[in-house]
Formats: structure tokens, C-alpha cells, sequence
């Protein structure tokens, strides 16, 4: 007796369900239209490797607006070759952050009005090989020299 | 192993350079106690030049690059001057090649030199506790726990200082994971720096053994 009135009372449920989905269902479809819209943006890649060449894979990348140094707009990871892609949609100074296990470094970007920034633009001032000469020279002129020094004994 | 500019936060950096202050006004005072100060200054400038060098030398290890740092074999060799070498190494090695940062300068160098000056207590510890051995055995014995000990405790102090600071913007498990696979890869050269400091200091006992005596 219990079980039939359970029944029941689920059947009545049930059915006002049905009945409320029915005349429902064709507004939520509707609503489930799809527009694609389309437009060109420009967009900066980073590329971010260890002072060895090797690529900082999957280093972590922050990205910070110009008006905002606090908050990252954009956060993700690097991929193998050590990239990132995003898209400034502002101009001024964009600041990008990668960082991996205590390693890392912050490049500032600018961004023009036009949306461009200069091509290869790099933050880093990389030693041209005449100045790795020089200074590996000097090294090893001092280790000479040292070496030299205790060459000639006491006088 | 050097921490660059802009991965710690402003007052680890303050605080490294207090530390570094502290040291350094105390590690002259010590030099400047010996009878003759300037004797052992050519042995300095030789090992920093080698620890600048040596730093340079990039070991392709996964998942980034490691690179020797040479501290143990500093403070065994050099004793209270292996601080002023270290430090004046770090400072050309941030102006010169980019490794580390001025901001980071104090904190580097409380991280690589302290070890060093903990490394040359445990070398002269074979006066006391290396008398069962030979002499070239005991050497050997110190050399290597000295120039292992100074490495290793650098990879720690690195280690616990990039953990306890990491910003709550990083996805903390990939930055940990990445240091673990760091800490990894810095084993097999903690090896490789005591084997170093072994043979340097079974080569001056041969040709120079009042070098080892600082």
C-alpha cells in the first residue's frame, strides 16, 4: 500500500518534469545558437631559454598589463621549445615573466599604439664574442700571473 | 646555482645583505689577525679566478643546465679568505655573465660562502680525526667530504630559500617538481666537486704542501 502510494507520487513528479521540459526545451535550444565572429590581432611570442641555449620547457609564464604590475592577466606554461603566445590588446609596457625551478627572469615588452613592437625584440644585452674573449683572457692571464707569482719562490 | 634578480622577495634580499655584511666585517677581522695578512692573498686571487671559471662551465643536466661551484674547495684551501674570493667572484660574475643579480648578491653570497667556511672547519678536522689514517688518506677523506659538504649544503640553503618564498601566483606543484628534478641533478655533481677537491689537494701535497696549510 505504502509502495503503490510512493509510486504514484513518483509518476506525478515525473510527469510534471516531462511537461515543464516540453515547453521549455525549444526556448533553451534557441538560446543555443552559435555566432563566430572573426578579426586579426597581433600576437607576442616569448621565447625563453637557459643562458646554456637550452629551451626553459615548460617554465612557467606570467604576463602583466601595463596599467596593472600586480595581477597577471595572462598565466600558462612554455612549451618545449620554451614559447609562449599572447595577445597585448593595449598599448604600453607589457611585463613577462618565466620562471622555473629558482630560475627565471621578467621582460618588459613594449607594445605600440598599432599594436606592433619591434621584431626580435629581446631583453637581454647577450656578450659579443669579442667581449667573452677579453674577459677570458683576463681570467686566464690572472691564473698565469698567479701561477707565475708562486713559480718564483721567496726572496 | 646562483638566484637571479626578481625570484626572491625584497626582504630575503635586505636580509642576505645583512648577513653578508656580518660575515664579511668578521672574516677581515679574522685575515687581519694572522701574522702576515697579504701572504695568502696570491693563493686567494688564484682561487677565485678558478671559482669564476669554474662557474662559468655549464654540465647540460635535465632539466636545466648545472654548473660548478667550486665553495667546498675554496673554504678548504683558503679558510677565512675563501669569503672575500667568493664575494668578489659573485660581484663579476652578476656584472660580467649575468649569473645571479646585485639584488641577490648578499644572499648568494651567504649561500655559497658560509658553506665554504664550514667546509674548511670539517678539512681541519683531519688534524684530530684523521690520525688513524695515512696522510695522503686523510687528506683524501676531508678533501672529499669538504668539497662534497660545501656544495651540498649550498643546493639546501637554494632549495629552502626558492620553496619558502615561492609566490602564490606559481602553480606550486609544477615549481616544486621542477626543484626536486633540480635537486636531482645536482647530486651526481656533489660527487663530482669532492673528487675535484681530492685530486687538487693529493696534486699540492706532491708539489706543494705548505699550500694546505692555511
Amino acid at each position: 500500500m505504502i509502495g503503490l502510494h510512493r509510486f504514484a507520487k513518483v509518476s506525478l513528479r515525473g510527469g510534471l518534469l516531462a511537461l515543464i521540459g516540453g515547453v521549455v526545451t525549444p526556448a533553451i535550444a534557441l538560446a543555443h545558437g552559435v555566432e563566430i565572429k572573426s578579426r586579426s590581432l597581433s600576437a607576442v611570442q616569448i621565447q625563453a631559454t637557459y643562458d646554456s641555449g637550452e629551451p626553459m620547457a615548460g617554465a612557467q609564464v606570467q604576463v602583466y598589463a601595463p596599467e596593472d604590475p600586480e595581477t597577471s592577466l595572462f598565466t600558462g606554461t612554455a612549451d618545449e621549445a620554451g614559447r609562449y603566445l599572447f595577445v597585448p590588446d593595449r598599448p604600453g609596457d607589457w611585463e613577462v615573466s618565466v620562471r622555473q625551478a629558482g630560475h627565471g627572469d621578467i621582460a618588459v615588452i613594449p607594445v605600440s599604439e598599432a599594436g606592433t613592437l619591434a621584431a626580435g625584440f629581446t631583453n637581454t644585452t647577450g656578450l659579443t664574442a669579442l667581449q667573452r674573449g677579453i674577459m677570458a683572457g683576463a681570467v686566464a692571464w690572472g691564473c698565469v700571473g698567479t701561477a707565475l707569482y708562486f713559480r718564483r719562490g721567496k726572496h | 646555482m646562483h638566484i637571479p634578480d626578481g625570484i626572491l622577495p625584497a626582504q630575503v634580499c635586505v636580509g642576505g645583505y645583512a648577513i653578508a655584511g656580518g660575515v664579511t666585517w668578521y672574516a677581515l677581522r679574522q685575515i687581519h689577525k694572522t701574522s702576515d695578512p697579504q701572504a695568502e692573498i696570491p693563493k686567494a686571487a688564484l682561487l677565485a679566478a678558478t671559482f669564476f671559471v669554474g662557474s662559468s662551465i655549464n654540465i647540460p643536466l635535465p632539466p636545466a643546465s648545472v654548473h660548478l661551484i667550486l665553495n667546498g674547495l675554496l673554504g678548504a684551501l683558503l679558510g677565512w679568505y675563501a669569503w672575500p674570493a667568493i664575494l668578489i667572484g659573485l660581484f663579476l660574475q652578476a656584472v660580467l655573465i649575468g649569473h645571479g643579480g646585485l639584488t641577490t648578491l648578499g644572499v648568494n653570497a651567504a649561500m655559497i660562502g658560509i658553506p665554504a667556511l664550514m667546509a674548511h672547519q670539517l678539512f681541519q678536522l683531519r688534524h684530530q680525526l684523521g690520525q688513524a689514517f695515512r696522510p695522503s688518506w686523510s687528506l683524501g677523506i676531508f678533501s672529499f667530504l669538504s668539497g662534497a659538504m660545501g656544495l651540498g649544503l649550498t643546493v639546501l640553503i637554494f632549495f629552502g630559500l626558492i620553496i619558502f618564498t615561492l609566490p602564490s601566483t606559481l602553480d606550486q606543484t609544477t615549481e616544486q617538481t621542477a626543484l626536486m628534478a633540480l635537486l636531482v641533478a645536482h647530486i651526481p655533481l656533489i660527487f663530482v666537486e669532492g673528487i675535484f677537491t681530492v685530486l687538487l689537494t693529493l696534486f699540492l701535497l706532491r708539489v706543494k704542501p705548505e699550500l694546505l696549510e692555511s
